[in-house]
């Protein structure tokens, strides 16, 4: 599903260098769960915007889905973002001023997709994470939890292969915590791959697969035991700790 | 896309109402100014004539004081006027397809059955042809026939506005007016019609009232017709009678020939220099060769109708369009930076720089166009307050701000395309801001 | 305060600082002219005409039937017309000043067209011009009524005796008084000076010579003659009525050409470009101005949003709030420099493209001081409430992320 050999990635300044990735290597097969963890500014905010063709990168080879991306243009990598991939962000990320519906709606256009076609995903993405009685609401007459059901509703109307997840319950409490966590489950069952980057711990163990960045490098490479369900999860209720990230 | 853009400008206006409605009353205020000054530029810069313009020429003699040109500011010109013996001269040329000799008087007309206040009526000596040549339309009747230049016959064409004084707008065809002594037979009766500016008579004001009464020229001799624009001499004569007035180098006529082919035009104009050349023989003339023959455009520049006061104000008007164009540049900018992490989502879930840049774009243009309307309206109004003010007793004022629905599209237009140029910046820089940097924290 | 961070600081986010700046560039250039044309038209328009143009209405009186006592008409009226209840006195007179209708003519020193030389505005008229037109006499007096004289038909020739203005003595005669001098027109007939107008304008307010007036005493010829009638102040609109109704019932066998005018109407017509040009400059003056006060508010307002994290955490390391209010004033105060200081050029180019181009008078440097004053004060005006705005932000900012 994706593949990534040697990726560098330099943060420069007039003054410092930064290698936020060296030579980073990691492959994700197709309907793999895989969780990313590691400490603040260990490099796997980078990873994620490398691997979701937010960014551009120094070195190194990156297939994704079979295709490589390193050279590709900002078009081509914003029509692959669209199709194959699907992004879940810590604070969701919700277009304010559009309801539930046109949330949804956004990738579809981007897609170029007939009003027929936008409609039947939009209310079967609904279906799945369960908000179809609120598609006229706006964000902010949602709960948190609720956002982020609506974001992950926007990840998967598109169809897409690959779902990029960066502390998706970091601003939710644990009840809704564990029902996005659920949610995400219940999507890579369907198929989907999903990559979920997070520096806590307890959340990553809920994946298929862990791998932890530390200085921009994977250290640990430990494939996880499957499994489902599972209590004591815990989220985050304040985002201080990670402030800066 | 593009009505999904629109949908997205106008959630975008209602997040920031103020500074939506700012940029849309900062452009609406600049296409307001422009459209009252670029009205009255394009009254006066308008050709009445339209391609028929082309070929017809005012020719221009230099008959003026060999000490002194006739124009100081620029010395090559020739004055706008002819003296009568030169007018004669010019008319009596075989060349061209059509050709009139013309000046403005006036007098008390009375009618005979006294059905009419006797009052004055600005009338214009001309001949048969000013009626074709100029396009003029008659409402009943026609222009007298060719005859009745040479005799001359005592025939009248009223305007519109006359007939109704006169005659309570009737078709009078047939009927007469008395003026100076002898009855005059009405043959025509014209249209509404007022040219603006009044290019065959600029140099008694190119927005100056129209003739009410049109006569054959030959009567102006015989009555002793004095112009009543202007006359202007330079020649120390003794003039005693109207005669000594005619033979006199005073300058109050204007020819008008109508000239096909560039063949005429030139053959025209060495008809006008030969004339000139063998004036200078009997003593005339005793200025160096400088001689003219404007087209209707070439005339109307010759003669200023477009007023220094005009362009200055235009340039104005446009200078305080690019401020306020600059104005909505920064707050689109403003604007769009302030909802960059929006755009970064939207680049996330696969929008394409290019359609970040077309939304923004779109939004710019629909501030635009908003902005266009609500000028166009104030522009109205502005004009209309203008015309109110100074038509009180300025019938000129009026006449140089009409309005049309042409200029309004052309205001519409304009405020479109500067609100898309204003857009352009913004909405680039938005294109390629980075979408990473905006997605973690809003 | 340090201006070099704010300095690099404003570096780093050009492209808002260097848009208002060039607002304000623009705005210079154009207030500054603007200021200066309007102020020329103003200082135009406003030149006194030497007449009591207020009160003073006038009108053409046509005959046209053969034979008709032109001369016993014009008496009869005026005699009429001067006992008239709110009239101080009437006059005929071949055309009116401030018309833009006129009629002029060369005049020199000495016969055979020698000596000094001016054009004169010159007008027909009768031993009551001076009253009735409510001009001074500065030397001499008006004329007899025996100056008066009629030539049935135009012809090339002087009544004896004029009154000039001041204008035209000073053009002809210099410094050396006029009164009793004489001057000739182009074929040496003479013409002796009895009196001297402090001042009059004539008939074309746009002519370099307006003040250049003779007034002959001699009625026009062929029939036809303006009345020109003063009245007693706040009488002209009730004496106009009355004139009219009195003159056509006195002989209805002639035409009295309505509407009547007020020479306060002509004078406005005259002057109607000037002001048109005026009133257009100091709205566009006064827009441009709130434009870019708006603009800068805008943008202020705008900076200070996407600032708020920076703001608070200059307030939580200390910052006081009028540091914060200095810190944004000063910002604006220094794009507002770099703005006018452009805009100085702009101004100064646009100024003497002007000149060049449109015969308009060259840019007054203490305009552009003025105007650089102003701008200054108008971007601190501009920029105090989204400063105080920013002072209001809370050092707690700096720790919040959403």
């Amino acid at each position: 599903m994706l593949s990534m050999t040697n990726v560098s990635k330099v943060f420069r300044t007039d003054l410092i260098e930064t290698h936020a990735l060296r030579n980073f290597s990691l492959e994700v097969k197709a309907g793999e769960f895989l969780a990313v963890t590691g400490p603040s500014g260990s490099g796997k905010t980078t990873f994620l915007n490398i691997a979701g063709l937010l960014e551009p990168y120094e070195s190194g080879s990156y297939k994704l889905d079979g295709v490589e991306v390193t050279d590709l243009s900002d078009d081509a990598r914003s029509k692959l973002r669209n199709e194959k991939i699907g992004f879940i962000f810590q604070s969701f990320n919700l277009m304010p001023d559009l309801n539930v519906y046109d949330n949804i709606d956004v990738p579809l256009r981007y897609r170029r997709m007939k009003a027929a076609e936008r409609d039947k995903r939009i209310t079967n993405a609904l279906e799945i994470v369960g908000l179809a009685a609120r598609m006229k609401h706006i964000p902010a007459q949602l709960s948190g939890g609720q956002q982020q059901r609506v974001a992950i509703a926007r990840a998967i109307a598109g169809d897409p292969k690959l779902i990029m997840a960066d502390e998706p319950t970091g601003n939710l409490d644990s009840l809704m915590a564990r029902q996005v966590m659920d949610l995400l489950e219940k999507i890579n069952e369907m198929g989907t791959t999903i990559i979920m980057v997070t520096h806590d711990p307890e959340l990553a163990r809920r994946a298929h697969r862990n791998v932890q960045v530390v200085d921009g490098q994977i250290t640990d490479f430990k494939p996880y035991e499957p499994r489902t369900g599972g209590e004591g999860m815990r989220g985050h209720g304040a985002a201080v700790a990670n402030a800066g990230a | 896309m593009f009505s999904y853009y629109l949908r997205l400008a106008l959630a975008s206006f209602r997040r920031n109402p103020g500074l939506t409605a700012l940029m849309i009353f900062a452009i609406a205020l600049g296409i307001a100014v422009c459209m009252v000054t670029l009205t009255s530029y394009r009254a006066a810069a308008h050709n009445p004539a339209g391609e028929r313009g082309a070929v017809l020429f005012a020719p221009s003699v230099d008959s003026w004081d060999p000490e002194n040109s006739y124009d100081k500011d620029n010395k090559s010109l020739a004055p706008d006027l002819l003296t009568y013996r030169d007018a004669k001269a010019l008319y009596a040329s075989d060349i061209p397809d059509r050709k009139l000799i013309t000046y403005r008087t006036g007098d008390i007309y009375t009618r005979p059955d006294k059905g009419m206040d006797p009052h004055y009526i600005p009338t214009r000596m001309t001949s048969r042809d000013f009626f074709g040549m100029f396009d003029v339309p008659f409402l009943y009747g026609g222009p007298w026939d060719g005859k009745a230049d040479e005799g001359p016959e005592p025939v009248i064409v009223l305007s519109k506005e006359e007939n109704k004084k006169a005659f309570g707008g009737e078709n009078s065809v047939g009927k007469t007016l008395n003026w100076k002594g002898r009855e005059f037979r009405i043959v025509g009766v014209l249209d509404a019609w007022e040219p603006m500016p009044k290019f065959f008579d600029v140099s008694n004001g190119a927005f100056h009232e129209m003739e009410g009464a049109y006569v054959p020229f030959a009567w102006g001799p015989i009555l002793e017709l004095g112009s009543h624009g202007n006359t202007n001499c330079w020649k120390t004569e003794t003039i005693n009678n109207f005669q000594d007035f005619l033979n006199s180098e005073c300058i109050w006529f204007a020819a008008w020939v109508e000239l096909r082919t560039s063949e005429k035009q030139r053959a025209y104009k060495a008809y006008m220099d030969n004339y000139v050349l063998d004036q200078k023989k009997h003593g005339r003339f005793p200025r160096p060769l400088n001689n003219y023959l404007y087209d209707v455009d070439g005339w109307l520049k010759r003669n200023k109708v477009v007023e220094d006061d005009n362009k200055a104000m235009l340039t104005l008007a446009f200078a305080f369009l690019a401020v306020c164009l600059v104005n909505t540049v920064g707050l689109l900018l403003a604007k769009f930076l302030n909802a960059a992490p929006i755009a970064g989502v939207r680049r996330a879930l696969g929008a394409s720089r290019r359609d970040i840049f077309w939304q923004h774009l779109t939004e710019s243009g629909v501030v635009a166009l908003a902005g266009g309307v609500v000028g166009g309206i104030l522009g109205v109004l502005g004009i209309w307050a203008l015309r109110a003010w100074y038509g009180r007793f300025v019938d000129e004022a009026a006449r140089v701000l009409p309005f049309d629905g042409k200029n309004f599209l052309i205001v519409i237009a304009i405020a479109v395309t500067a609100g898309l140029l204003a857009g352009l910046y913004p909405a680039w820089r938005i294109g390629r801001a980075a979408p990473a940097s905006y997605l973690k924290v809003q | 305060m340090e201006i070099r961070p704010i300095l690099s600081a404003l570096m780093r986010n050009r492209a808002g600082a260097i848009l208002v700046a060039l607002q304000i560039a623009i705005t210079l250039a154009i207030v500054v002219n603007a200021v200066y044309v309007t102020q020329q038209r103003l200082v135009h328009i406003g030149r006194p005409s030497g007449m009591d143009d207020q009160n003073i209405f006038s009108f053409w009186v046509n005959t046209y039937e053969k034979d008709y006592d032109y001369l016993g008409m014009v008496n009869a009226d005026m005699a009429l017309l001067r006992q008239m209840p709110g009239v101080i006195d009437a006059t005929p007179m071949s055309q009116m000043p401030l018309s833009g209708s006129g009629s002029s003519t060369q005049f020199y020193t000495q016969p055979d067209k020698k000596g000094e030389k001016s054009p004169a505005n010159y007008y027909l008229t009768d031993d009551h011009a001076v009253q009735s037109l409510g001009v001074k006499l500065s030397a001499g007096k008006t004329f007899n009524a025996s100056d008066v004289e009629y030539k049935p038909t135009q012809e090339q020739s002087w009544a004896p005796v004029a009154i000039i203005s001041t204008g035209l003595a000073k053009a002809l005669f210099k410094d050396e008084p006029a009164l009793g001098k004489t001057f000739y027109d182009d074929i040496g007939n003479p013409i002796r000076v009895v009196g001297v107008i402090e001042h009059m304008q004539g008939s074309w307010v746009g002519w370099d010579k307006v003040d250049r007036v003779m007034l002959t005493p001699r009625l026009n010829p062929g029939g036809s003659t303006m009345y020109a009638i003063r009245t007693r102040p706040g009488e002209i609109d009730r004496v106009m009525a009355d004139v009219e109704v009195a003159l056509r019932k006195r002989d209805p066998n002639r035409v009295i050409a309505t509407p009547i005018k007020k020479m306060s109407d002509m004078k406005l017509q005259s002057y109607a470009g000037d002001s048109l040009m005026a009133v257009t400059l100091s709205t566009v003056t006064g827009l441009v101005l709130v434009f870019s006060a708006l603009g800068i508010f805008g943008l202020a307002t705008f900076n200070v949003n996407t600032r708020t994290r920076q703001i608070g955490t200059r307030r939580a390391v200390g910052a006081r709030k009028r540091d914060i209010v200095r810190y944004f004033m000063t910002e604006n105060w220094l794009i507002t420099s770099i703005g006018v200081l452009v805009g100085c050029c702009l101004a100064l180019g646009a100024g003497f493209w002007l000149s060049t181009q449109y015969q308009l008078p060259r840019l007054d440097l203490y305009y552009l001081i003025g105007g650089v004053l102003g701008l200054w004060v108008v971007g601190q005006l501009a920029a105090w409430q989204p400063s105080r705005k920013a002072a209001k932000v809370s050092p707690a900012m700096a720790t919040r992320t959403v």
